[in-house]
């Protein structure tokens, strides 16, 4: 296949003399990565080692010797003459060949990890020497979380936060048929009402729990203008006294998920109005002036005329809202803490609780909750590949 | 060729390091404490210590104590510092077993003054018959009460459990609050329950019950509650504690709505914060229960350790030492207004306070850790939520206690 008979290299031919560079600064790398290391570990053992000076250059090597040896690496592949012979098949792998390696070591790897720590019974320490202190106990932990009430209590306030935050989407989109006019200044009305998405989780967690606070939130100074009145207390400071107490929304265990959902929402919205704003900006006109020629108007225009044409903008928000919903952590770690007792604790939560937080420490029990979450979240994600593979099908 | 070259970087690197290692000496301290008053006592130590070791490179770190409980862990694990603080008792048990904190009982047995002065709370730097760390202060656990209300009532400082409630329903007539409390951070809610167990059964059980060898259900815990329900019925703390940090929980006490609260001697500061003075407030001791029952106090110590892969061990202990000299114990706790373990240490008398203080725990006839450090961190974490329901809801309470037995169960 070939026309190689001069002695010029052919288009599919091995490049001799570029392997054989690669392949010696290849393995040079290597070994001054294995020298490197092991010297350094030498150094330990006989107590040369100064903390961070000793680290420093050491790990500056290793990175160094590490990123040549992967140029290194392709520079030797892409010379091989079965590269050039499959580069169309080959290309694409190398190009996600780092990607690929990020993400075994850590996502599929820990997945793994994660599964196998969750038979055990584990405080989450290695002793001196390096070795786990963890023991085994087989499915003992699953059989605690079937009897664990706050297990069934954060599965519940999944399924809420999963309901109730797809309020998100048809809220977003009346929003933003709302704001789909051109009026002065609309683009400064559109920023505001996406302001709360650009902010931090933390923030409008902050905020909100600021808001519903019972002595000084805003909610209970609203509240305070009807049941109460401001009077000397017994020792003559000013002190309000109510006839009806401000609810207390994040301290009673029946309302405080659906404050932190309220409080997740907001945000939420903003984000679903984004997406159904640009959407609308591709809502093709001649097709609503045609439907408005054939008389539709209101409803009937809105969910047989333009809601079809926003199918792509819907399917994003419903994704984002699920995702969204699922990864509630850092609402209810600001807001609760899971409290009170235990009541707005979500999968996320009660796992980061029971393993990290605090010190508690049940690492194998936090990994079984974790497991659960995975096996619910592997369900959806499922089905949402399927659903773009499909799509990819068709679109063949 | 190469070989050459890698050995020559090698030499370089070596010959580097042992410059460095010639010159002088490190000494990487982490401290968990950024309250202003606590920062600043740590920090004049860290100058005193460096100025009396010149030749010291003293690293000292510094962060919030909350998240140091999360991040301990990979520290003794990792990279770890020379020193670090941490709380003795059980609470240091999960890093003492697997050999992460070193053993310093040479150091308890070679320095005069650790040997004599620290004896009161030796046990609790103990596990297996080791010390495995140098306390630098403690503090009384109380109930803290507003003087001025009790005086337009005329009450006095109730000595036992009927004069408490007898206050209680005075201060209730005259639409005062009896009890502040914020449980939002849950441990609030164990010390009042660590006291009335220490005041209703004694230290035994509650050791017994910390360490797992007693039930929640048991009757002598359910006598504990049923003093709780007592109080919660007659005593009422403020209504919206489940949304209040302790320090928020001021405020009320601050204002005259409320006009006891269970704490420990931290809070001083923060009620002066708040603007009340010295004539304002006082301290009693919780009201004995049981008649005749032997007084124990909650007293939780804050401590240092060596972390079993500190890089330098004789600075690090150098530093121990000097830590717990009368004179800088002396120092660091009239700067945070607390105790200092050591006994040869002058405490500030001008502080009625830590006189009170000093006074109570050195009668006292045992000495309590603290609910969450005296039972493992995960029986912690649920018995105090437990708390919290409870005190929301009494009506919950064999729920509450019988899942409790199960978390006990499933820790120990």
């Amino acid at each position: 296949m070939t026309t190689n008979t001069a002695g010029t290299p052919g288009r599919f031919d091995t490049s001799t003399s570029r392997v054989v560079v690669a392949g010696v600064a290849l393995a040079v790398c290597i070994v001054l990565l294995m020298f490197v290391i092991s010297t350094s570990m030498m150094q330990e053992v006989m107590g040369y080692s100064q903390r961070i000076e000793a680290r420093v250059p050491t790990f500056f090597v290793r990175m160094a010797a590490l990123v040549a040896a992967i140029v290194a690496a392709f520079y030797m592949i892409t010379g091989l003459s079965w590269y050039k012979r499959n580069k169309v098949a080959i290309a694409p792998w190398l190009f996600l060949a780092i990607g690929l390696a990020f993400f075994m070591v850590y996502v599929i790897v820990p997945i793994f990890q994660s599964v196998s720590y969750s038979f055990t019974k584990w405080n989450g320490l290695y002793d001196i020497d390096g070795v786990w202190t963890g023991t085994w106990v087989g499915l003992h932990n699953y059989k605690v979380l079937l009897d664990d009430p706050n297990f069934y209590t954060s599965l519940w306030n999944n399924l809420l936060w999963l309901v109730l935050f797809m309020l998100a989407v048809p809220v977003g989109l009346f929003i933003a048929l709302f704001l789909n006019q051109t009026v002065t200044g609309i683009r400064i009305y559109k920023s505001l009402f996406f302001f709360p998405f650009v902010i931090s989780q933390v923030v409008v967690g902050l905020i909100f729990a600021w808001a519903y606070n019972p002595e000084f939130g805003l909610l209970s100074e609203i509240w305070s203008w009807f049941f109460c009145e401001t009077k000397p207390n017994f020792m003559g400071n000013m002190t309000r006294v109510c006839s009806v107490d401000p609810p207390s929304i994040l301290g009673d265990e029946v309302y405080a998920t659906y404050g932190v959902i309220a409080a997740g929402l907001w945000p939420q919205v903003a984000y679903c109005m984004i997406l159904y704003l640009t959407g609308l900006n591709n809502v093709s006109t001649e097709l609503i002036e045609a439907a408005r020629l054939d008389g539709a108007k209101g409803w009937k225009m809105l969910w047989h005329v333009v809601l079809p044409q926003l199918k792509p903008a819907t399917f994003i928000a419903i994704i984002v809202t699920v995702i969204g919903a699922l990864r509630s952590f850092d609402m209810v770690a600001t807001m609760t803490r899971g409290g009170p007792f235990g009541s707005t604790n979500v999968l996320a939560y009660y796992m980061y609780d029971q393993a990290v937080g605090e010190g508690v420490g049940r690492y194998g029990y936090g990994s079984a909750i974790a497991t659960v979450l995975f096996v619910i979240m592997l369900v959806y994600i499922s089905y949402f590949l399927w659903r773009m593979y499909q799509d990819e099908v068709e679109a063949r | 060729m190469i070989n050459k070259f890698t050995r020559m970087a090698m030499a370089a690197t070596i010959g580097g390091m042992l410059s460095t290692a010639a010159l002088a000496s490190d000494l990487v301290i982490t401290f968990d404490d950024l309250n202003p008053d606590k920062k600043a006592a740590y920090d004049a130590a860290v100058e005193a210590f460096k100025a009396a070791n010149p030749d010291i490179n003293v690293t000292a770190n510094n962060g919030d104590r909350e998240a140091h409980k999360d991040t301990i862990r990979n520290a003794l694990q990792n990279d770890a510092p020379d020193v670090i603080t941490w709380y003795p008792g059980n609470r240091m048990a999960p890093f003492v077993d697997p050999g992460l904190f070193m053993d310093i009982s040479d150091l308890w047995a070679s320095d005069p003054n650790l040997s004599a002065n620290f004896n009161a709370i030796k046990p609790t730097m103990s596990r297996n018959g080791k010390q495995w760390g140098v306390p630098y202060s403690y503090y009384q656990w109380g109930v803290y009460y507003r003087k001025d209300i009790y005086d337009k009532l005329s009450l006095s400082e109730p000595k036992t459990w009927d004069e408490l409630l007898g206050n209680c329903d005075a201060l209730k007539e005259a639409g005062v609050t009896p009890f502040t409390i914020g449980t939002k951070y849950l441990w609030t809610a164990a010390g009042v329950f660590d006291y009335l167990n220490l005041r209703t059964n004694g230290y035994d059980v509650h050791n017994d019950l910390t360490a797992g060898k007693i039930k929640y259900t048991d009757p002598r815990i359910r006598a504990t509650f049923a003093k709780w329900e007592e109080m919660l019925d007659r005593c009422s703390f403020v209504k919206t504690h489940a949304t209040m940090s302790w320090q928020e929980a001021i405020s009320p006490f601050a204002n005259g709505d409320a006009a006891m609260y269970v704490m420990g001697n931290f809070s001083v500061g923060q009620y002066k914060d708040a603007g009340l003075t010295d004539e304002q407030i006082d301290f009693f001791q919780f009201p004995e229960i049981t008649p005749g029952l032997a007084r124990a106090e909650e007293a939780p110590a804050d401590a240092f350790f060596i972390p079993a892969k500190a890089k330098n061990v004789e600075n690090a202990k150098k530093f121990l030492a000097f830590v717990a000299t009368p004179e800088v114990q002396a120092e660091w706790n009239k700067t945070i207004g607390q105790l200092p373990p050591n006994s040869a240490a002058a405490i500030n008398t001008d502080d009625k306070f830590i006189v009170e203080g000093m006074e109570t725990l050195s009668t006292a006839a045992g000495l309590a850790q603290f609910y969450d450090r005296d039972a493992p961190a995960a029986m912690a974490k649920a018995g105090m939520e437990g708390f919290q329901k409870f005190m929301l809801d009494p009506s919950t309470l064999d729920e509450v206690l019988e899942s409790l037995d199960k978390v006990q169960a499933e820790v120990y």
